[in-house]
């Protein structure tokens, strides 16, 4: 019985699991190769960033490689491995690529910008292969181990990485606020996940409201103390992944931390660690839905989140109105995002724990295909943002607005670049933010159609469209209409960063001018919202 | 296979002058020294080069392949065709009445193993050349069309824009003429341009305000970009496989026309002429248009030919379309009298509510004369033929090659290819232009003093024979003349041009005479073109190309006077003008060669040209005297006929009494006759020349002041100027100014009344918008933005506050969950 077991699980192990996890383990593979290169000097002969382009490059084959094979597969496929621990369907794979591409990409902005500097490559990349890593963690979670693991996993290199300009003392306390925050966080999820796990007796995210069912008797309101017990741990875990997203009101690290650490890292981890949390939300939410004694309760869990994004959004937004430093502005910005991004899984719980879910099931996709390809979009014009910021920087040692005064008549590539990139921030059609603000709008729309709060949260996210307009213009006026002081350092015309740069505003841009590209996008996304609905026989 | 070959080679020789004018009219980019440079010369003699010996394989090889070579016996083939179309088309026989002249055009043709237009048919019937050569009776010539589709433009609905091709025995003998006129031409222009191989040109003939010459950069390698574009148009305009295509590159050539006349742009009298030769076209074209609108609308193509795809018909043509009968005439309804649209079986196509296809009879007339129209224009006929003596204003090299052997044939040459469309009334419209254009011309010619006025007038009345030939249903003649005249005119051209070059740039005739020891070779070559042009021969012995080609024309046109004696004068003018066209050619030669200089410095001065220049002459020579050799049995004229409409083979009986047709046996009967006749016109004629101007008998001053009414009357072309002036321009000249008032003291005042009301709206727009929008806007930003101060509060940036807030937000979610959720 057991030797049974023991081999079922070594066969799937190796015919499924380690193929599952390739991407992962090259990363993994890729940071014990540049530790092993320090201890061996090698690092001399190979710059360690090539190694680590390899090492992504690798990952992002494996994921290829398996998004073809789930892609020719006649039908969606969803199914645990390793134990039920991770979870392999189009939606795990669509964040691995998403998060090996974004990982190059990282990685191309540091070689560019210097930061970090030789000595420090081999650490500073180990970091940041082991969040990614903790992040893709997160995307496939199938367990509430994982989840936190995930989380961690993620979260502790984050820490390190905050405060990696060793030097600068704003960028230690930054790391400092965001290591002791986290923790707090951490502990709050921990017991979060010991309640739910505890009185569902599962830690499969799958079964959790197959359990809710078993364990509520019929009456899932909050007078059973089962299910208020649950409904508590699921508020605690969501405090854990409100920290991860920067959400209102747990968004008091993001500004601090995003100040304090480098452009470079903070625009990895307005991106990255935001997808991974993202990922792991849609995957808790979907887990809790789809059973109809608890459809009343996650439809208000929907509308709450609904509220909270709107809270996040308009505050995030109203908050960057007086910020001067840039990275600041976009820390507000970030978690403005966020909330929009959150709209999203709102409409989705609100549709799926509804009475017509049965028949909502191409909204449903949508609604997460929004976010996949809000996410999509958001990659490449924060990290244009951010790479214009850390450009910039390294003329001027500076990275307040004020810096940026005039820049249009000493470098037009970054200028036009960091237009299309706030345009298509904003939302301005046709570029890609634009797209993509527009298929989360309409999956709030549908849900709207199935509670009214969701169409407050449609008003909310259109006015907040309208808010954002004031801060980010005030970016373009000052490096367009305003004339460059002459006490500021010149920036002079750049030429492989330029390219860097204008590849990223070309992307954003293609992702809104043409159709070929946005349809094939945004129906990929679709079908990765269908897959990880699966879980429920959606 | 052989189809695909013929269509690689011809599109190879169609593409290069493309590739050439596109690296020439680079030439100043890519070159370090382009005012100096002969590169792009010889970029695009290479070129057209090239692309005349694709053709002429081309040529060779369907001439083999088709056996156009073989004369049959010493009948002629022509009598012998009814014999090999029975020969090929045995059960024809056996099931129709006896003596039917099979239907021998392509498509339609019943029977599917022979069909002419195909690749496959083709071969087919190749191969039938092959089997049956040793039994049975013999196959001399087969018929081998080939078209199909080389590239679609676009799709507009059921309207399908496409680039064909339609290769027949006119299309290759066409390509061959072009490219090997086209190259000696360049060749010669190499040598005639030369002096534009500066960084300074000065034209003599172009003044600025105060009177001083234009000073301007040498423009050689734009003169040989745009003469490779008009290879490259003009090639496409004949390997068009449909009519739009044809309009395509017929507007293209027009263009490259316009750029040619108008090469010495500072001079006004050159615009002016590259303005007036392009306006007049767009007259013609606009028939043009109206042709193609009621093709379209009633045949629903533009294709020649039907496209084959394995033996089936995907795409039917139009010359398909209208069936003709036995006796030659469309097959039309009994009762409306409307002309029927036959499949390619000769099966009437239906509508969808099942009635018959048809085009009303009088709507097939006014495409016809639509597209004769267009060919008016381009081809000088009466009453457009104004423009092509201005177009003398261009280089004579273009005169040579546009202006005289090739553009304007085109209007021949399409006349010739849509000829299968053609009705009766057309055809007479189009014999009495021509009529009346050679007669017109030609009167013109014999008091012109300008050499190269001599030798448009003389092109204009040539095409007229041309459209003449083609209009008495001489279809062969027409075309075979187009052919000669080509050689022959451009070399006289060149021969002009020579002189031109030699009396550094004096064109008036009164001032040379005498050139014939100065400048030998340029005399004896003009002086063949001169006897070619004339149709002088010694029947037996000798006789150049013209001969042959004018002597068919007069022959069709007494056939056709024959057979219709209402129309004598299709038959009498055109003689009477051969006669015309020998004196002021000869008058021309003597003028120029003969006699005493008339002007010592400019005689002085005289040299002959280099040998680049004098090298074209003596080719082109070569082909104006035997390029017909043999006449309706030479080489020349059974190519050009391999493919001749099939009708033409037993002519047109006439319905009621209108016109008949004369058969091709009825041509051949006269002749002999007519070559007689037209010997003894094109002899008087020389001797008249001679008289008057090759000996000292008459005094010419004296005789022009005895006939000054009609010697003035001529000199001014007949008034045809000034007849337009008064119909047409200065009545637009009125109603321009009468506009041009109108829109001053009518529309002007409204538009600044409207401008100024705009202005008023505005000032109280602007009001509203500062204080009413803006205040409004004003007041959102200010209000998010105090909010945004206040919210600063509370990131205070102490850790310990921080912490505290997680517990704070943990607690106010609990409440706000207890509160809120349903219970």
């Amino acid at each position: 019985m057991f030797s049974e077991l023991l081999t079922t699980l070594i066969n799937n192990t190796l015919s499924k699991g380690l193929w599952n996890f390739s991407a992962e383990l090259c990363l993994s593979g890729t940071i014990v190769v540049m530790l092993l290169m320090r201890l061996l000097s090698a690092d001399r002969l190979l710059p360690t960033f090539i190694v680590g382009l390899i090492g992504a490059a690798a990952a992002g084959g494996c994921s290829f490689a398996q998004f073809a094979d789930l892609i020719a597969a006649n039908d969606t496929v969803s199914y645990s491995f390793f134990g039920g621990m991770l979870r392999q369907d189009l939606f795990s794979v669509f964040f691995r690529i998403f998060l090996t591409l974004f990982l190059i990409l990282t990685i191309a902005l540091t070689v560019l910008t210097g930061i970090p500097d030789n000595e420090d490559a081999p650490d500073f990349y180990s970091l940041l292969f082991g969040a990614t890593i903790g992040m893709m963690l997160m995307a496939s979670a199938n367990n509430l181990l994982m989840l936190f693991l995930g989380v961690e996993m993620a979260s502790v290199p984050s820490y390190v990485m905050v405060g990696f300009l060793k030097g600068r003392k704003a960028s230690s306390e930054a790391s400092l606020k965001y290591v002791v925050y986290g923790a707090g966080a951490a502990g709050v999820m921990l017991y979060g996940i010991s309640l739910v796990a505890g009185v569902l007796g599962t830690g499969d995210m799958a079964a959790l409201a197959e359990q809710l069912r078993v364990v509520a008797h019929g009456t899932a309101g909050l007078d059973n103390p089962e299910v208020l017990t649950v409904a508590l741990g699921v508020m605690l875990v969501m405090v854990g992944l409100a920290f991860k997203l920067s959400l209102v009101p747990f968004h008091f690290w993001c500004p601090d931390a995003f100040e304090g650490a480098s452009a470079e890292v903070a625009g990895f981890l307005s991106v990255a660690s935001k997808a991974g949390a993202f990922g792991l939300l849609v995957r808790f939410c979907v887990g809790l839905s789809g059973v109809p004694e608890t459809a009343d309760l996650m439809t208000a869990f929907g509308v709450g989140l609904g509220v909270i994004a709107i809270v996040t959004t308009t505050y995030g937004n109203l908050a960057a109105y007086t910020q001067k430093n840039l990275k600041r502005l976009l820390a507000y910005s970030t978690i403005a995002h966020a909330g929009y991004m959150l709209m999203a899984v709102a409409a989705m719980l609100v549709m799926l724990n509804s009475d017509q879910a049965a028949g909502l099931g191409k909204a449903i996709n949508y609604s997460i295909g929004g976010l996949l390809y809000y996410l999509a979009v958001y990659m490449f014009m924060n990290l244009g943002a951010f790479a214009v910021i850390a450009l910039v920087r390294n003329y001027t040692f500076n990275e307040d607005i004020d810096s940026f005064k005039g820049l249009i008549s000493q470098s037009p590539a970054l200028c036009i670049t960091m237009l299309v990139c706030i345009f298509s921030l904003i939302g301005i059609p046709p570029f890609g933010g634009f797209f993509a603000k527009l298929m989360i709008f309409a999956s709030v729309y549908q849900a709207a159609q199935i509670h009214w709060a969701m169409y407050v949260v449609l008003a909310a996210g259109a006015i907040n469209t309208i808010f954002s307009l004031f801060y980010y213009v005030r970016i373009l006026k000052a490096m367009f209409l305003e004339e460059r002081p002459a006490d500021v350092k010149p920036v002079p015309l750049p030429a492989m960063e330029g390219y860097y740069v204008v590849v990223l505003a070309v992307m954003v841009a293609l992702l809104g001018f043409l159709p070929q590209l946005v349809n094939g996008l945004s129906s990929i996304a679709n079908e990765a919202g269908h897959a990880v609905l699966l879980v429920i026989g959606g | 296979m052989v189809g695909e070959t013929l269509q690689k080679l011809l599109m190879t020789a169609w593409l290069l002058p493309l590739l050439g004018f596109v690296v020439e009219i680079f030439f100043g980019f890519w070159s370090k020294n382009p005012r100096h440079s002969k590169a792009a010369a010889w970029t695009a003699v290479g070129c057209i080069g090239a692309g005349f010996l694709c053709s002429l394989t081309a040529l060779v090889m369907w001439g083999t392949a088709s056996n156009a070579f073989d004369d049959g016996d010493a009948e002629g083939w022509m009598s012998q065709q009814a014999d090999i179309n029975h020969a090929r088309h045995p059960h024809h026989e056996a099931d129709s009445s006896e003596g039917a002249p099979p239907h021998e055009h392509e498509g339609a043709d019943h029977d599917a193993e022979h069909h002419g237009s195909s690749e496959a048919g083709a071969d087919h019937i190749l191969t039938a050349v092959a089997t049956e050569d040793d039994g049975g009776p013999k196959l001399e010539r087969g018929q081998t069309v080939y078209s199909g589709t080389i590239y679609t433009l676009g799709v507009f609905g059921s309207l399908e824009l496409t680039l064909d091709y339609y290769i027949d025995s006119l299309t290759l003998v066409m390509f061959t003429m072009v490219t090997l006129i086209a190259t000696c031409i360049h060749l010669f222009a190499i040598g005639y341009m030369s002096d534009e191989l500066t960084d300074e040109y000065v034209d003599h003939f172009a003044h600025k305000a105060d009177g001083s010459h234009v000073h301007r950069p040498g423009r050689f390698y734009r003169f040989f970009a745009f003469l490779s574009l008009f290879c490259f148009a003009m090639l496409g305009l004949v390997l068009a496989g449909n009519i739009f295509q044809v309009f395509i590159f017929w507007e293209l050539v027009g263009i490259c026309s316009f750029l040619l006349i108008g090469f010495y742009t500072e001079r006004k009298t050159a615009s002016d002429a590259a303005n007036k030769a392009f306006i007049m076209n767009r007259i013609g074209d606009f028939g043009f248009l109206i042709g193609l609108m009621v093709l379209w609308t009633y045949f629903g193509t533009f294709r020649f030919g039907d496209t084959m795809v394995d033996n089936e018909v995907v795409d039917q043509g139009l010359f398909s379309m209208v069936h003709r009968a036995e006796d030659g005439n469309f097959d039309r309804d009994e009762l409306t009298g409307d002309v029927l649209i036959t499949g390619t079986d000769g099966h009437v196509l239906t509508n969808e509510d099942g009635s018959n296809r048809q085009i009303p009879y009088y709507l097939l007339v006014v495409v016809g004369l639509g597209i004769f129209a267009g060919c008016v224009g381009k081809s000088a006929q009466f009453p457009l033929q104004t423009w092509l003596p201005d177009a003398m204003e261009g280089p004579t090299p273009v005169s040579a090659l546009v202006h005289s052997a090739t553009m304007v044939a085109a209007g021949v040459y399409l006349a010739g290819r849509f000829f299968p469309m053609f009705v009766q009334e057309v055809l007479l419209t189009i014999a009495y232009t021509g009529c009346i254009t050679l007669f017109l011309a030609a009167t013109i010619a014999m008091v012109a003093t300008d050499i190269k006025k001599v030798l448009a007038y003389s092109t204009i009345s040539q095409l007229g024979y041309m459209m003449l030939g083609i209009g008495v249903f001489g279809w062969a003649a027409g075309l075979f003349h187009l052919i000669t005249h080509a050689f022959f005119k451009s070399l006289m051209f060149l021969c002009s041009g020579s002189v031109i070059h030699g009396c550094h740039h004096e064109q008036e005739m009164p001032k040379m005479g005498g050139l014939l020891k100065k400048m030998p070779i340029t005399a004896i070559t003009m002086l063949i073109g001169v006897i070619a042009i004339s149709g002088l021969a010694i029947p037996g012995v000798i006789a150049f190309s013209g001969y042959h080609s004018k002597d068919a024309i007069v022959a069709s046109a007494l056939a056709f006077k024959n057979a219709n004696s209402a129309h004598f004068l299709l038959f009498f003018i055109p003689l009477l003008t051969a006669g015309i066209t020998a004196f002021y050619m000869f008058r021309l030669w003597f003028y120029t060669f003969w006699g005493a200089p008339r002007d010592q410095h400019v005689h002085d001065h005289a040299h002959e040209s280099p040998w680049i220049m004098t090298a074209p002459l003596l080719i082109l020579s070569v082909f104006a005297a035997f390029c017909a050799v043999g006449g309706d049995h030479g080489y020349l004229y059974l190519l050009l006929t391999g493919d001749e409409p099939a009708h033409l083979e037993a002519g047109v009986t006439a319905v009621g009494d209108g016109i008949t047709l004369p058969a091709i046996q009825d041509i051949v009967d006269e002749h002999t006759t007519a070559g007689t006749w037209a010997l003894v016109a094109a002899v008087s004629g020389t001797l008249i020349a001679y008289i008057l101007y090759g000996t000292n008998f008459v005094n010419v001053e004296e005789m022009k002041r005895q006939l000054a009414g009609v010697h003035g009357f001529l000199t001014n072309k007949w008034h045809f100027d000034e007849l337009y002036d008064a119909l047409f321009m200065r009545p637009a000249h009125k109603v321009a100014a009468f506009c041009a008032w109108f829109d001053g003291a009518v529309f002007d005042r409204i538009l600044h009344g409207a401008a100024k009301a705009t202005v008023v709206v505005s000032k109280w727009d602007r009001v509203f918008d500062e204080n009413v929008v803006d205040g409004f806007v004003n007041l959102i930003a200010s209000a998010t933005q105090s909010v945004g101060t206040s919210l600063k509060v509370v990131q205070t940036g102490r850790l310990r506050q921080y912490v505290m807030f997680i517990v704070l937000g943990v607690v106010a979610l609990f409440a706000v969950m207890f509160t809120t959720f349903p219970g």
